[in-house]
């Protein structure tokens, strides 16, 4: 079972998408290209705003640095230099959050892949120019050194140590944040276990034929995509 | 030119020039020497030699100055009663000690970059993206390393048995306030890589810490602190984390085919090298006594070139500086 998605919830804006996981609900919007202001103009590409809203009351520090996250990776997915001297902008508005009290950090980490999921889809939706997909995943490590993919509340408060990990087609580590008491050991395995996590939701396995167990591994992403872009070239078979 | 003699006009660029015109470039051809060395003189892994000079600050409870090569960057620490009896939601008793912090907020750290310590952070502007980003990173590292045992914060009191309790009882204490540490940070000088000297600075600067003794007055219903200088405490930290950050100088692009792509990952980068690179590794590294070396935090963002392999390298080049950088911060 993936995470719920919505596609286009919003009307006004070129792209939007809203992504459900166990964890977070996140709405995106994307607008762009769109009139950039002179001070955040860039010559050779466009500039890339992330605006991210929490579930209550207004954005500080901690949304600051989310943003710069988010923007980061999505500069690296994006095709920038295609629109140059423009502004491609993003909106993020978290609608849910996990109700158990987590450490601040294990917080953050386990907000970015649902960040992340909702910005890629909302830019997949608007047509921006993409030079790769992504696909994040959060891992956790429980007490006892046992590594669990896609954690629940529970699990992540008694997490000794959390990763967000996001991964390109090509297997290029996008982004990691990984914070807890951890060896280089123990962040080579996650890493492992997150990179193949990524490539299970926009790859297709070898054998298509997938029993009824492996329901699970369905990718996801790729499906979702699929999906869209039946949809929106069906204009051609029915003309 | 009369006489046929063609005096070629000077067509070569002075190395400034060059590297202003296009710093990409110029970067590129110091690295693909067979000896890469940056245009700063360095070797790729090669980190600068922090100077730290602790106590400079006579009004704080700690204070430092830490330069990293043109980096340099002063931490403060003011310490400032927090009564329990203000607090509007107190914690519950059960409440482990090391949410205390967190959960209270005995630790602020501000980062001030609107000093004029770049072209690019004028003085008087209101803090921007990036001084938000590395004030939050800050907080979040100084809660996830556990460095500050809460007990040293609170400011206890034993009530004395009243003439209710039974013979025997055994004497209460309660907390009646907390000691909260405020942690100026400010940037003097900017040249690239400000987290590893702002975090430096802050580690430095509560080691230099030195809180007073202080006791609630029972008759005032007060806290009341001794003037005393040998009466006050320093502030013990169970460990040193020091953090290290990488970039990654790549000649990848959209428009190249991707197996042409080139990388170097470069330590400690300096402003120049920060705004070509793409790729930002921090890697946190603390040890406590005689344990193992652990990762506290490791944050990958922006770009696409740092590989598995290539993070297993550089938390090995952090380790060497973490250790070098210890000794240094503890014996300064």
């Amino acid at each position: 079972m993936g995470p719920e998605i919505i596609h286009h919830p919003l009307v006004r804006a070129d792209g939007s998408a809203t992504y459900s996981s166990s964890l977070f609900s996140v709405t995106a919007a994307v607008n762009g290209p769109i009139e950039v202001q002179r001070r955040d103009e860039l010559p050779e590409e466009a500039a890339i705003e992330v605006n991210i809203r929490p579930s209550s009351g207004v954005g500080g520090p901690r949304e600051r640095w989310l943003e710069s996250v988010v923007s980061g990776v999505l500069r690296s997915v994006l095709l920038v230099h295609m629109n140059p001297r423009t502004l491609i902008q993003i909106t993020l508005q978290v609608t849910k959050e996990p109700s158990l009290k987590l450490r601040r950090s294990v917080k953050d980490i386990a907000a970015l892949p649902s960040l992340l999921h909702a910005s890629f889809l909302a830019v997949a939706d608007g047509g921006l120019p993409l030079a790769t997909t992504m696909s994040a995943s959060l891992v956790a490590v429980a007490e006892t050194g046992e590594t669990v993919l896609e954690p629940s509340e529970k699990e992540l408060a008694k997490s000794r140590s959390a990763h967000a990990f996001s991964f390109n087609t090509h297997g290029d580590l996008l982004l990691d944040e990984s914070a807890g008491e951890f060896d280089s050991q123990m962040w080579e395995s996650v890493c492992q276990l997150a990179a193949k996590a990524c490539a299970d939701t926009v790859q297709r396995g070898e054998d298509e034929a997938m029993g009824n167990g492996a329901a699970e591994k369905l990718p996801w992403l790729r499906l979702e995509l699929e999906d869209r872009a039946r949809e929106g070239s069906a204009w051609r078979e029915t003309t | 030119m009369s006489n046929g003699v063609l005096t070629a006009p000077g067509l070569a660029f002075p190395r400034e020039t060059f590297a202003k015109l296009t710093p990409g470039p110029f970067l590129h051809t110091h690295l693909k020497q067979t000896k890469p060395l940056r245009p700063n003189g360095r070797t790729p892994e090669e980190f600068r030699q922090p100077i730290v000079n602790t106590g400079s600050l006579s009004h704080s409870n700690g204070s430092t100055v830490v330069r990293v090569g043109d980096t340099a960057v002063v931490c403060g620490v003011r310490a400032e009663v927090l009564l329990a009896s203000d607090i509007p939601n107190p914690p519950r008793d059960g409440m482990q000690d090391e949410e205390l912090i967190e959960e209270l907020g005995l630790l602020v750290p501000n980062l001030e970059l609107s000093t004029g310590c770049s072209p690019a952070n004028l003085p008087g502007n209101p803090p921007g993206t990036v001084a938000q980003s590395l004030s939050y990173r800050l907080l979040t590292l100084l809660h996830d390393s556990h460095i500050i045992n809460p007990a040293d914060l609170r400011i206890q009191y034993t009530e004395p048995p009243t003439e209710d309790d039974e013979t025997g009882y055994a004497p209460r204490i309660v907390t009646k306030a907390y000691w909260t540490l405020y942690l100026d940070i400010l940037c003097i000088a900017h040249d690239g890589n400000l987290f590893d000297a702002a975090w430096a600075a802050v580690m430095a600067a509560l080691r230099n810490t030195v809180l007073p003794k202080a006791w609630w007055d029972p008759d005032r219903e007060m806290i009341i602190c001794s003037p005393l200088v040998s009466e006050a405490t320093t502030l013990q930290l169970h460990s040193l984390p020091i953090a290290s950050t990488f970039a990654c100088f790549s000649t990848s692009s959209h428009l190249k085919q991707r197996k042409e792509a080139e990388s170097w990952i470069l330590a400690d980068p300096d402003s120049f090298e920060e705004e070509i690179c793409n790729d930002a590794l921090t890697i946190v590294l603390a040890r406590h006594q005689n344990a193992q070396t652990r990762i506290l935090r490791l944050s990958k963002t922006d770009g696409s070139q740092v590989n598995a392999e290539a993070v297993q390298g550089c938390v090995a080049l952090a380790e060497q500086k973490r250790a070098v950088w210890e000794s240094i911060l503890t014996g300064g």
